[in-house]
């Protein structure tokens, strides 16, 4: 693999396993999520420069911009969460246990 | 000269590692932080400056700055730091996953990326074409994602409304 490639995948793959893991808090996980749009973002804004094709450099700017409107979501979540169990400790989130 | 785009894309690679192994969030925004300037250097060293400031600004400037305050509500008075054996072990077995995919996928070091103008053959950079196409080409995506940004306005609005109405609140 083409170490530029390694290095954006492989802050993909250590990203989605922050978030994989057992954690305290939401806005870990939360963090972690996005991390995994940096990396996507330099993903695929450097697929443009090395094909020299111009237009798919639309494509990291629009991703960006869905990319806030997730964490905006996200953190409503967590202050929703906040406000209702008083932390954002995922132990905490255990209405639906059996 | 030519090993500084190594070196910024192994810190991406090492900010990402401390996001995922974060022992408390405020630690993980300042490995974000830090993954966001040297994901922004790295652009600029391949020449796309565009899309490298756009990041900066909206990215950095816009979305952390949220998150950092949001931390500052959801987070511990008393935080772990980097040097707890819990959170060393996370570190090693991450950075482990890390050389195991290294070792079983093998590395070409391929240095050279031609360059932002085609050598020479574009009177604009690739990236300033790239991203003015989406008010030509792309306009369709364009109104789409202004029309998703102010329904994740009404959204947001809706789940930190609170009392009489909303879904998540338990009075």
């Amino acid at each position: 693999m083409p170490l530029s490639h390694l290095n954006f995948y492989s802050a993909f793959i250590l990203s989605s396993l922050g978030l994989a893991f057992h954690r305290a808090h939401l806005i870990s996980a939360l963090l972690c999520l996005e991390s995994m749009m940096l990396s996507m973002y330099i993903a695929l804004s450097i697929w443009p420069i090395e094909n020299q094709t111009p237009s798919p450099t639309l494509m990291p700017v629009l991703m960006l911009a869905f990319s806030a409107c997730e964490a905006g979501t996200g953190l409503a979540m967590l202050v929703a969460s906040t406000r209702t169990h008083g932390s954002d400790h995922l132990h905490n989130l255990n209405l639906l246990q059996c | 000269m030519a090993y500084f785009v190594l070196f910024l894309g192994i810190g991406f690679v090492l900010a990402a590692l401390a996001v995922a192994s974060n022992p408390s969030p405020y630690y993980g925004v300042v490995g974000l932080v830090f993954g966001s300037i040297v994901g922004c250097g790295w652009l600029v060293s391949l020449g796309a400056s565009f899309v490298s400031l756009v990041l900066f600004m909206v990215y950095l400037g816009g979305m952390l700055v949220v998150f950092v305050y949001s931390v500052s509500l959801a987070a511990d008075p008393f935080p772990q730091a980097w040097g707890d054996r819990h959170v060393m072990g996370y570190v090693v077995g991450l950075g482990l996953v890390v050389g195991l995919g290294l070792a079983l996928g093998g590395l070409e070091i391929k240095f050279g990326v031609e360059t932002i103008d085609s050598v020479g053959l574009f009177f604009v950079r690739l990236d300033f074409s790239g991203v003015a196409m989406l008010y030509s080409c792309g306009v369709g995506m364009f109104l789409v994602a202004g029309w998703g940004l102010l329904l994740t306005l009404f959204v947001v609005l809706e789940l930190v409304r609170g009392l009489s109405r909303g879904a998540i609140r338990a009075v």
